[in-house]
């Protein structure tokens, strides 16, 4: 057979890497730099998919029957899935309309159906955390974020790195604006927040009610100064993730 | 402008429906809208297929059993980002039930499974010729240019493969010299890449 040219140094780490062959180490460099190097990314993603197919030659084997009900038990009640879901059902008017609608027949029934309660004083409502984890690969917290209803504050903490928004030497391309988006599935602007900083942002009696368990924050990459439409976000979602309690 | 978060929330959902001959990618979509009875049919039509990946990779079944559970649960947190032109679901989902097995492997140690490779140990890879007729496009293709690899490439491709292990590893287990096992694999990456080109 002909012996094909020889490949170059880059494509060789990159067939190593998907072949499996590098150390932690390496293994751990190579996926600093398919992060930051497309070219490289696209190297080691075209070797993948020029091996996978030996997985298919592999002799199917039936799992043990319990397996799935394992699985079935491991699944997240909520993720990002039941807030896009969420969102696309905001996005039909009339589809909304007929949620509101609902939301206030069960509100309703909820409190025609509600027990008498004995007077207790009120306990402290308690502090809402969400980790806004990246939408581009998922496994990272870009953000995390938490509630303080006695404060009536969100406390943003970016982990994204400082000046990564920067132009070298230069001013900000971008910044990085805060939605929430409580059930209704409507974004309401909150501010920006800096790579790498962290700040508590006040939040005004009428939209308090918005900062419950299920709501959805999000960050979204826009121009300097925001969304132009203030409103909706104008550009990518970067990150999101849900308000719930600790 | 509703509109533009919308469509950016679409764009998703979107790219899962666009040109897909992939009869599981519908199933894909609506896993990433969180239907539970989809992650149970892909469960249906896939599980014995990534169980034997995972179960090649590990050789012992509870071990297996507890990674194809983490693959399916990983499907489900990232279906969203399947893309059906990049992929099939059948190579997206053993990919991931790959590394996963890999990542279990490595966890057990840089020599675990330290039985030392026959050089032409390769019958177990080896599709039968039903399989063979089976695979379709990719995978036959694929199998065809790894038989033009001489035996003991094929032999150290196949394991590295499958096993996720390392240079100094694998020449241990041939027991060749580094160097050598370096240049039978990088030599074999670029025939078989010649080969898949042709």
């Amino acid at each position: 057979m002909s012996a094909g040219p020889d490949l170059s140094e880059l494509e060789t780490l990159a067939a190593e890497h998907a072949l499996g062959l590098l150390g932690a180490n390496a293994r751990a460099e190579a996926e600093a730099r398919a992060a930051r190097d497309p070219a490289f990314a696209a190297l080691v993603d075209a070797w993948r998919q020029r091996l996978a197919p030996m997985l298919e030659a592999v002799e199917p084997v039936a799992p043990a029957a319990g397996v799935w009900g394992r699985i079935e038990r491991a699944l997240p009640a909520n993720d990002n899935a039941a807030i896009r879901r969420r969102l696309r059902f905001w996005r039909g008017a009339t589809a909304g309309a007929l949620g509101l609608a609902a939301a206030s027949l069960a509100v309703a029934v909820m409190l025609a159906a509600r027990p008498p309660v004995t007077l207790q004083p009120p306990a402290p409502a308690p502090i809402l955390n969400a980790s806004l984890m990246s939408q581009a690969d998922g496994a990272q917290p870009m953000f995390v974020a938490a509630y303080d209803p006695a404060r009536r504050a969100l406390i943003v903490t970016s982990l994204v790195k400082a000046d990564s928004l920067r132009k070298p030497g230069g001013d900000a391309a971008h910044v990085h604006e805060l939605w929430i988006i409580p059930a209704d599935g409507k974004p309401h602007a909150l501010g920006m927040i800096e790579p790498g900083k962290s700040k508590a942002m006040p939040m005004p009696k009428d939209m308090a009610p918005m900062f419950a368990p299920g709501s959805a924050i999000a960050v979204s990459l826009e121009p300097p100064g925001g969304s132009p439409t203030k409103t909706a976000p104008s550009g990518p979602i970067t990150a999101m993730g849900m308000l719930d309690k600790i | 402008m509703l509109w533009a978060w919308a469509l950016a929330q679409i764009t998703v959902s979107r790219r899962l429906i666009v040109l897909s001959s992939d009869i599981l990618a519908p199933l894909m979509v609506r896993i990433a809208a969180g239907d539970r009875l989809a992650l149970r049919e892909l469960y249906e039509a896939t599980s014995a297929k990534l169980f034997g990946v995972c179960l090649r990779i590990l050789s012992d079944r509870e071990e297996a059993e507890d990674v194809l559970q983490e693959v399916y649960v990983t499907v489900w947190r990232r279906a969203d980002r399947f893309d059906p032109a990049r992929a099939s679901v059948t190579t997206w989902i053993s990919t991931i039930a790959r590394n996963r097995a890999i990542d279990r492997l490595r966890a057990r140690g840089p020599l675990a499974k330290a039985d030392p490779i026959e050089d032409f140990e390769i019958a177990d890879d080896q599709p039968d010729a039903e399989t063979r007729l089976a695979a379709a496009g990719d995978a036959a293709r694929l199998q065809g240019c790894l038989a033009e690899l001489d035996p003991r490439t094929q032999a150290v491709i196949r394991t590295a493969f499958f096993e996720g292990i390392t240079y100094e590893a694998l020449a241990q287990r041939m027991g060749a010299p580094l160097g050598t096992v370096k240049s039978w694999i990088r030599r074999g990456l670029a025939r078989l890449k010649g080969c898949l080109e042709r």
